[in-house]
């Protein structure tokens, strides 16, 4: 097991970053936590030529912004699961990090490289598809931002361009009357989602009446996918009963056509996101009236 | 049925767990695996396999690779001198005769088979070289499923023919039994490919040394040092085999490995080369447990009893014989279990397929079956209404009961024991946790040969040196596998000769330098070296004690070696005595040799494969694990919330190391239970990535508790049975009834994945 | 593709190594500093065995080029040791519950833990066991190495306390 040749550059700002990629194109490869993509040089299914190695960067502690949490590409997995900033700001991607990995890959895994690599059961991927994320692209024209929703492209791919850098992900933080919920199932704990649910619901102030609802899946896709709006539609404007829930998870599960692999089979995987979206919007939902009656 | 207050009184350091050597090497982390070695000028191997499988090889063009610089040496079948491996895996009792290439010439079989072998300066480069080795195949039709291959018009893998060997064992009238029984039931249960998974990944380093060939590998055998030489047509004597201690085996290093591919490139080179399988190289095409395809048909009185059992078991070979006729042979003899079955009908098959070849693996074709019979057991509960342990109880067998070979069980069969300590200590059940959870028990009892089948003849070797200082020496053949093979020997040579255990050196693993014990598997070890060690203690005992006791002035049996001392253990001169370095010194002055070799050997017998009768194994290790599941019936999601295994060892030579081969035996079942499958699509392997591959983490199981039985009635040493194998066997079996119990629908296809549950569901609801 | 040199910082003690760019930390540990306590086990970082510390925290050395870690605190398990080879309390507790076998994850297991106990405040069982999870174990059944970690942060001075 020995990675194909490289060459390796440190850039030290986004700025270095950039100026590399537009040099070497294509065969340039950014480096950030590497838990992915090292195993891929290793085992030669991917061979950069340059390897742009940026955790040089940094990243400063998770800090809000006003109703923004903004955390810079290079924020540790582990970061966010420590942080008590991230607990009360944004508490389903503190709640999604637990799954992710292990200790090893959340030391060194990134939040910019989660997103960038766009694994199909990336939790972090799912929550920003959730919560309507912006993400910050630095590139040779300065930066622009692109929704979360919009980022995911295909199989591994995004919306960024060639020589673009992803330099932060903007998560909005809780707001009053919302819940939240993530709901994972894996074959073997620490691994891969089979299927990952990230729900959230906002109530209208009566504490009861679900104004909002966003629900996104992982593992059954070729990315991470926001559910069905029509699916989820019948719940606006209602209180959200027990059989109006089941029904719309079924309809959220219906809407998916997952495929299989060696975990399992689509059919399971669909079966998945029915109980998943259900158990994800029943506990998004109870917390968001719990909030609304502390409030 | 303990006796644990005479072991106290009768032993000093066997019945205790005293940390060894090995132990505090591998927690400071210095002990040196295969990999760990480097030498000046060392090269580093490759192995480059099959992408598709079955083909015609068109050509081979190895000009590219070979004009790397860096690159050393390219080898293809051509530059093997003799390129085949034969396995009788059955001892010559009617398998058929395959030869295995070990590097193919004119087709590939599985994929992932051994084409060439590249040695280069780096790994790096060594690489590169083995990607651009170009072979053309031209598609051949396969078979892929051991079923199929039996079919008249399958795809030959071999010129013979696809059955590689047919057991048929019989007793009584099977017929005659099922029309007399009151109730047939019948069963059909799945099992599937599954890895060995040792953290250590198969390596090795080479050399030339004094012009021996030496390889110093990670292997439970180092007498394949005649295969090795047969390959390089090298004279058994020039060739060396050094086992280093194992980062696991599990039988996954019982076959050779690197060994051909290593001593080819270094006999080529007349250099050192060191060879690491990549773990994904490991798990394409390393050796897995057989998938068995089992058929049972069990006739029983009303109450119970057993009158006939017909069992009919597929096991896909692979593409190559490996040890796969022994391992068949071990599933039919096992497969009627701890139970009297005076009828049984036996059929047992392996066969050819192309998929990777399968072999040893712990448990070895008994733990297979135990999902089968012990499946069939509940069943029969369940068809007559009877508790499920009622029905077992009935059925037992005991000292002196015949097996289906026809031979009668020698020691104690404690089985009802463990029994009633795994049921006892799981105590009451708990409640579901939620809504969708519902809480089910189940337990399985087994019974696991140790020993090789009695017809091989078995035999070990050790040899003892007390020398000048009083401390020990102790050279054996025997193979560590990581469970304490070699610690053992030294708590019993510390127990007889009262040498400290920290004045005791072993040296293990050496084809040259140390007297052969025979290999690491079968759980043979503890049975054969640690009888072979204290029959060579105590007669060197027996040498010296006289000396002893002339300069005691007391009877010879009066003496008790102890604490380095030899004393008066009589009488009112207890306590005094003669230290060992003083009695060393009085035997050289007397010439008598403080240096004892002793081979022990193992009863033996034969077995008639056209009858179906004659001896089998020497003896068998009982138990029974027992365990409480959650089942969500939503998601199929099984969580083991208790699990207890409870096993008769005879004797506890090392409590603490019988626990952890319990605890870890459980855990590696219950992987297979649940867990574990390597996924094979018409042959190829998409389970490579050890991501993919799911062996139980810290939090995916819960703790094994375990209850261990002493009956003292071992043919081991010191009445010890083997405990190797059998924890791994009831693990399936004990989780498939527990779901059972659970959901009210019975698993009969491995592992029992949430999906597969969830299917199960499903019918109910049908 | 030519040989950098980097200075790594290994147990206490600096080290001048010529590498080249796509050599693992696992490899230079292994193979150029004689750290035969890293291990190759998988490659993916899924099995642990190749654990190290950096600057205290477990990473997995197969997923870490060399040239990234100049100026950085690397610690394998040898580090543990006291200056006459004598044994961390961690690995007393090892050694006292039996908790290893064949012994090739032992020290990506005694690493992981000690960074555990450094970090937490007497973690419970369960904590202990969600930070084991990517420390794969095949031997032992993992029971014996948490009675082994079990009993070390339980030895360790409580916090407030």
């Amino acid at each position: 097991m020995v990675c194909a040749p490289f060459e390796y550059v440190r850039a030290g700002t986004f700025d270095e970053a950039v100026g590399v990629l537009i040099e070497h194109g294509e065969d340039a490869q950014l480096l950030a936590g590497g838990q992915s993509l090292v195993p891929m040089l290793a085992l030669r299914l991917a061979r950069p030529t340059v390897l742009v190695d940026i955790n040089d960067i940094g990243a400063l502690p998770p800090e809000a912004d006003g109703a923004v949490l903004p955390l810079p590409t290079l924020t540790r997995h582990r970061v966010l699961l420590d942080s008590p900033v991230v607990a009360r700001e944004v508490p389903l991607l503190a709640d999604c990090v637990r799954h992710i990995g292990n200790v090893r890959v959340r030391n060194r895994g990134t939040v910019g490289g989660s997103m960038a690599h766009a694994d199909p059961t990336g939790e972090i991927a799912c929550v920003a598809l959730t919560l309507d994320a912006q993400v910050v692209a630095h590139g040779p024209a300065g930066r622009r931002t692109i929704g979360a929703r919009d980022f995911f492209v295909t199989y591994l791919t995004t919306a960024l361009e060639p020589a673009e850098v992803l330099a932060e992900v903007r998560f909005p933080v809780l707001r009053p009357g919302q819940g939240w919920s993530f709901q994972e199932m894996v074959r073997r704990v620490s691994d891969f989602a089979v299927v990952a649910v990230s729900a959230s619901v906002d109530l209208e102030p009566d504490g009861a009446t679900v104004r909002a609802i966003d629900v996104a899946l992982a593992g059954v896709a070729d990315r991470p996918v926001l559910a069905e709006r029509e699916a989820l539609a019948p719940l606006l404007g209602t209180t959200a009963a027990r059989d109006l829930v089941a029904s719309a998870a079924r309809s959220v599960a219906d809407a998916t056509s997952p495929e299989g692999d060696v975990h399992a089979s689509g059919a399971y995987r669909r079966r998945l996101v029915d109980v998943l979206t259900r158990r994800a919007i029943t506990e998004a939902l109870d917390r968001a009236r719990e909030g609304s009656i502390a409030a | 049925m303990t006796l644990e207050t005479e072991a106290v009184e009768r032993f000093r350091v066997v019945g205790g767990s005293p940390a060894h050597h090995d132990f505090v090497d591998k927690v400071k982390g210095s002990l040196l695996y295969a990999a760990d070695w480097k030498l000046p000028g060392m090269l580093h191997g490759k192995v480059v396999r099959s992408a598709v499988a079955p083909g015609r090889m068109v050509s081979v063009d190895i000009q590219e690779a070979r004009a790397i610089p860096g690159v050393v040496a390219v080898l293809t079948a051509q530059d093997v001198p003799s390129n085949r491996v034969v396995e009788h895996a059955s001892g010559g009792l009617g398998e058929l005769t395959v030869e295995m290439p070990v590097l193919a010439h004119d087709r590939v079989r599985y994929v992932g088979e051994p084409v060439a072998v590249v040695a280069a300066v780096s790994a790096e480069i060594a690489e590169q070289a083995a990607e651009l080795v170009a072979v053309d195949y031209a598609d051949l039709p396969g078979v892929f499923d051991a079923e199929q291959a039996l079919r008249e018009d399958a795809p030959r893998v071999h010129e013979d023919g696809n059955v590689l060997v047919n057991w048929r064992l019989s007793s009584g009238d099977v017929e005659a039994g099922l029309a007399e029984a009151d109730v047939v039931v019948e069963g059909e249960y799945r099992s599937q490919h599954v890895e060995h998974a040792y953290l250590e990944p198969e390596a090795g380093v080479g050399w030339i040394e004094n012009g021996v060939l030496t390889l110093r590998v990670s292997t439970q055998v180092i007498e394949h040092v005649t295969d090795i030489a047969a390959i390089l047509e090298l004279p058994e004597n020039k060739v060396r085999v050094i086992a280093s201690y194992m980062g696991g085996g599990f039988g996954g290093k019982e076959d050779m490995t690197v060994e051909p591919y290593l001593a080819l490139l270094v006999w080529h080179t007349k250099r050192p080369v060191r060879m690491i399988w990549d773990r994904q190289e490991s798990m394409l095409a390393s050796t897995k447990r057989h998938p068995f395809v089992m058929r049972y048909r069990t006739g029983v009185r009303r109450d119970g009893t057993i009158l006939a059992q017909h069992v009919d078991i597929i096991g896909d070979a692979g593409a190559y014989p490996c040890l796969s006729a022994r391992v068949l042979f071990a599933g039919a003899a096992l497969s009627c279990g701890p139970y009297r079955t005076p009828n049984a009908s036996i059929r047992s098959r392996a066969v050819f397929t192309n998929n990777v070849p399968t072999s040893a693996f712990r448990g070895f074709g008994a733990m297979q079956v135990v999902f089968g019979y012990e499946s069939q057991m509940d069943r029969i509960a369940e068809r007559l209404g009877l508790p499920a342990d009622e029905v077992r109880r009935r059925n037992f067998l005991a000292r002196g009961d015949f097996i289906p070979t026809g031979e009668s069980l020698e020691t104690a069969v404690a089985v009802p024991e463990t029994l009633d300590r795994a049921l006892s200590r799981l105590g009451e059940r708990g409640e579901p946790s939620g809504p969708t959870k519902r809480v089910g028990r189940g337990f399985a009892c087994g019974m696991q040969p140790y020993g090789r089948t009695i017809w091989f003849y078995d035999r070990a070797s050790a040899w003892l040196s007390l020398l000048g200082d009083g401390t020990l020496l102790i050279r054996t053949g025997v193979t560590d596998l990581g469970a304490g093979q070699a610690a053992s020997l030294c708590q019993i040579a510390s127990e007889i000769l009262g040498v400290a255990l920290d004045d005791i050196s072993i040296y293990i693993g050496d084809t040259a330098l140390n007297p052969p014990a025979g290999g690491t598997f079968a759980t043979r070890q503890l049975y054969m070296s640690g009888n072979a060690l204290l029959t060579a203690a105590r007669e060197l005992v027996d040498r010296i004690a006289p000396v002893a006791a002339e300069l005691l002035d007391c009877p010879a049996d009066a003496l008790v070696f102890q604490d380095g001392l030899v004393r008066v253990g009589k009488g009112e001169r207890l306590g005094t005595g003669l230290s060992l370095a003083e009695l060393v010194k009085e035997c050289g002055d007397r010439g008598v040799s403080t240096a004892h070799l002793s081979t022990w050997r193992a009863e033996a017998g034969t077995f008639d494969p056209s009858t179906g009768k004659g001896g089998s194994f020497p003896d068998y290790t009982y138990g029974t694990h027992a365990a409480d599941v959650e089942v969500d019936v939503e998601t199929g999601e099984v969580v083991v919330l208790r699990y207890v295994a409870s096993h008769d060892v005879g004797r506890a030579i090392n409590p603490v190391r019988v626990e952890g081969q319990i605890q870890g035996g459980a855990m590696q079942g219950l992987g297979y239970a649940l867990l574990e499958d390597i996924v094979l699509e018409e042959g190829n392997n998409v389970s490579t990535l050890f991501a993919n591959y799911l062996i139980p983490n810290a939090l995916d199981m819960p703790d094994i508790e375990v209850e261990i039985v002493e009956s003292g009635e071992g043919k081991g040493p010191l009445g010890a049975r083997g405990i190797g194998e059998p924890p791994i066997a009831p693990c399936a079996a004990a989780i498939a009834n527990a779901i059972t119990d659970a959901i009210g629908r019975r698993p009969s296809r491995l592992p029992m994945t949430p999906e597969r549950v969830l299917e199960l569901l499903a019918e109910e609801d049908q | 593709m030519s040989k950098v040199s980097v200075n790594l910082s290994v147990n206490g003690s600096q080290h001048e190594v010529w590498v080249f760019p796509n050599d693992l930390l696992l490899d230079v540990l292994h193979d150029e500093l004689g750290l035969a306590d890293v291990r190759y086990g998988c490659g993916e970082g899924v099995c642990g065995t190749c654990t190290v510390q950096l600057d205290g925290e477990p990473v997995s050395a197969c997923l870490l080029f060399a040239v990234q870690v100049t100026g950085r605190e690397i610690t394998t398990v040898r580090g543990l040791l006291g200056e006459d080879d004598s044994l961390h309390p961690i690995q007393e507790c090892f050694l006292r519950h039996g908790g290893a076998q064949c012994g090739f994850c032992t020290p990506g297991m005694i690493l992981t833990a000690h960074s555990l106990a450094e970090r937490a405040n007497r973690p419970s069982r369960a904590e202990i066991r969600y930070e084991l999870v990517g420390n794969l174990c095949r031997c032992t059944g993992y029971t014996k190495i948490l009675d082994a970690v079990e009993e070390y942060v339980d030895s360790r001075p409580s916090e407030g306390a």
